[in-house]
């Protein structure tokens, strides 16, 4: 079956095709109704006039058969469209005729047992009869009377023609004001498609359209919720883009400023300290670039992602130790202390669902953070747990913490807390904790940054 | 001349020192806002280098408390926005001038130069007093037309003396034109230093003003 996409073309062949239903049931229902009156009309009709005939039919009947000539059948000269041709027979006990029309039927019907007539439909020179037999009430004779039934199904065909024709009449008028109909209740929903027709990445404005069909207010009022939502994010994606864009001309324009000094300290009476310090900050530059470049591209691929691509079960206690023990060197270069803690209880014991690499990721970055925070001497300890049934990972540091007031910007992107104008490595994205509450999301897990009772800060990934 | 840098970023204002020292600038450097807007209460600067995004407070609420006060130092903004509005905004504030990141050393030394000229009253690109003619850009100095050798140090000496010209300069404030923070100063370094240059141009051409300090030009 066809299905159809128009609304209009669907509700014009639903009314169509009722209509016509409903016409076709009146139509065969009057003339059933009408040919079944017509008939009791008729055998009313043939009823009177069997007793006609035989209130005519003198008492002594031995009479009638002396006159024994066909009478002149009723069936010619008729004057009226509804007088019916009329034949009969009147037949005494013994089954003799006693008296007949020209034309009557020959059928004989069975004798009614009282004074109830019996009717029958019969064939009469090829046309159909309707015939009644019925009994004197002495019971002496027996009267057949019948009328032709072409009259009857005349009837039929024009009550049920009078009754279905209006409505027939009425189909094109009904599918005109349907269509019409339709088509006006159809032109808000043709603004709305305009409308967001106009709706592009420049344009994403809340449809308002007062006159909106109530049907569509579910619409439109979801399609707002959607462009909302779209120019919140897309807000979200070009400030993100243009803060990336800043965020790289720093260390750029330290690359290039570098640069310059190295160059201009060549020559006499210039000091080979100099240049070479010049140089290896243009190398440090070069990779402060690079990081930031990385951790961009890092967050653009997490950003997108609405869950893990892989997920695998993971040991969080092998996790925390293998990051611990990667970046021991890290840790004895700024003269820090980096430890693993980890129950004995926990070994082994606390896993959960996730991507390894990206956890690993989250992890090396607050460990870098520690690190970077932390004075020298400092004591930095990765621990993995469970707390009231729940996996969690923590970094601890003994660092200056951060301020209450900022606690709440440290996620915003390129946000660089006070202590980065303080740490003797500002190396910093500021993308590192965007990075790690993503992964964090990724694995329904909550990212939780709090300064510890004795000092330093504690940040703990904690699964829900 | 002294410059006050006022730069979070550790490479970038690493960059800067060195580059503004090469051109014999005595720089400070401080890392943020607040550190910056107190160095600026605590000491007289020729210039102001300024970045904008800073911790603990923004380059434009410094500028702002700086105008503020009534000071009027020169200040040059280092912005990563290339937006007009966050020109107009870092020039409303009360910036002389600004550079966008990446920046050329070249073209940094040349506005500071223009800066602080103007700053000193003066349109043209050199400074003079009774035939002596100084070029800041060009580092060169010249009396009667005839070129003359000077070191570094005698040559920020000279500059700074000429750009105040007819204002007595105490020697503190001498002192703090040839050293930033951190540098030794001998105790008797501004003497050395004026008896050389007057050994160059003539014993009347630096006046002693005592108990007060020196003055190119009449005391007014």
């Amino acid at each position: 079956m066809i299905r159809l996409r128009s609304l209009r073309a669907r509700l014009l062949l639903t009314v169509s095709i009722a209509t016509l239903l409903v016409w076709g049931a009146a139509g065969v229902g009057s003339y059933y109704q009408a040919l079944h009156e017509a008939e009791e009309l008729m055998d009313g009709q043939l009823s009177q006039s069997a007793k006609l005939l035989m209130s005519m039919v003198p008492p002594d009947s031995d009479n009638l058969e002396t006159e024994n000539s066909p009478v002149k059948s009723f069936s010619d000269n008729v004057s009226h469209p509804y007088e019916q041709p009329l034949e009969f027979r009147i037949l005494d006990r013994s089954g003799r005729v006693l008296l007949q029309s020209s034309h009557a039927p020959k059928q004989v019907l069975p004798t009614p047992t009282d004074d109830k007539p019996v009717f029958a439909d019969i064939n009469h020179d090829g046309q159909p009869w309707r015939m009644m037999s019925i009994r004197s009430p002495d019971g002496r004779y027996l009267v057949h009377i019948a009328h032709p039934i072409k009259d009857r199904d005349r009837v039929g065909l024009e009550v049920a023609g009078q009754v279905a024709l209006p409505i027939l009449l009425a189909l094109p008028l009904l599918a005109l004001l349907v269509y019409v109909s339709v088509r006006r209740s159809l032109k808000p929903l043709e603004k709305l498609a305009n409308d967001v027709a106009t709706r592009s990445p420049d344009n994403l404005e809340i449809l308002s359209d007062p006159q909106t069909l109530r049907e569509a207010q579910p619409l439109v009022a979801a399609l707002n919720r959607l462009l909302t939502r779209l120019a919140a994010t897309l807000d979200n994606e070009r400030r993100f883009t243009a803060d990336a864009a800043h965020e790289l001309r720093t260390p750029l324009a330290a690359v290039k400023i570098q640069a310059q000094v190295a160059l201009a300290s060549i020559g006499p009476g210039s000091n080979l300290a100099d240049h070479q310090h010049a140089l290896r900050q243009v190398l440090a530059g070069a990779d402060r670039a690079t990081r930031l470049v990385e951790q961009l591209l890092r967050l653009a691929r997490l950003d997108p992602l609405a869950r893990l691509p892989q997920s695998h079960q993971i040991d969080l206690a092998a996790l925390a130790a293998s990051v611990v023990s990667d970046m021991q060197t890290q840790a004895i270069n700024k003269q820090q202390q980096l430890t693993f803690i980890a129950p004995a209880s926990a070994i082994g014991t606390i896993s959960v669902q996730g991507d390894a690499d990206l956890l690993g990721v989250a992890l090396r970055n607050l460990v870098e953070n520690a690190l970077r925070y932390t004075p020298a001497a400092g004591v930095i300890e990765v621990c993995a747990d469970i707390d009231a049934q729940q996996p969690e990972l923590s970094v601890r540091d003994s660092g200056p913490g951060v301020d209450e007031t900022e606690a709440p910007r440290l996620l915003e992107r390129f946000y660089r807390g006070q202590a980065v104008a303080n740490a003797a490595d500002s190396n910093g994205s500021g993308l590192g904790l965007a990075i790690v509450q993503r992964i964090a999301e990724l694995h329904a897990a909550r990212l939780i940054i709090e300064n510890r009772v004795g000092g330093g800060l504690e940040v703990r990934l904690r699964w829900l | 001349m002294r410059v006050l840098l006022v730069e979070d970023d550790p490479l970038l204002g690493d960059g800067v020192r060195a580059g503004l020292k090469l051109a014999d600038y005595a720089v400070d450097w401080v890392r943020d806002g607040e550190a910056g807007r107190l160095a600026l209460l605590d000491q007289v600067y020729d210039a102001c280098v300024l970045d904008l995004g800073l911790p603990r407070r923004d380059g434009l609420s410094l500028l702002k408390d700086l105008r503020g006060r009534g000071n009027t130092t020169p200040v040059l903004i280092l912005t990563a926005r290339d937006t007009s509005a966050d020109k107009v905004a870092g020039l409303d504030a009360g910036a002389d001038d600004y550079l966008v990141k990446p920046f050329d050393l070249a073209e940094l030394q040349a506005r500071l130069r223009a800066l602080i000229r103007r700053a000193s009253g003066a349109a043209s690109p050199t400074l003079s007093h009774a035939g002596v003619v100084l070029d800041p850009a060009g580092k060169r100095v010249s009396l009667d037309g005839l070129p003359v050798a000077l070191s570094a140090r005698e040559f920020v000496l000279l500059h700074d003396l000429l750009s105040h010209k007819n204002r007595i300069r105490a020697r503190a404030e001498l002192e703090e034109s040839l050293y930033a923070w951190g540098e030794e100063a001998e105790s008797n370094t501004v003497e050395v230093y004026i008896h050389h240059l007057r050994k160059k141009f003539g014993a009347e051409f630096i006046r002693t003003v005592r108990g007060l300090g020196y003055v190119v030009g009449e005391v007014g």
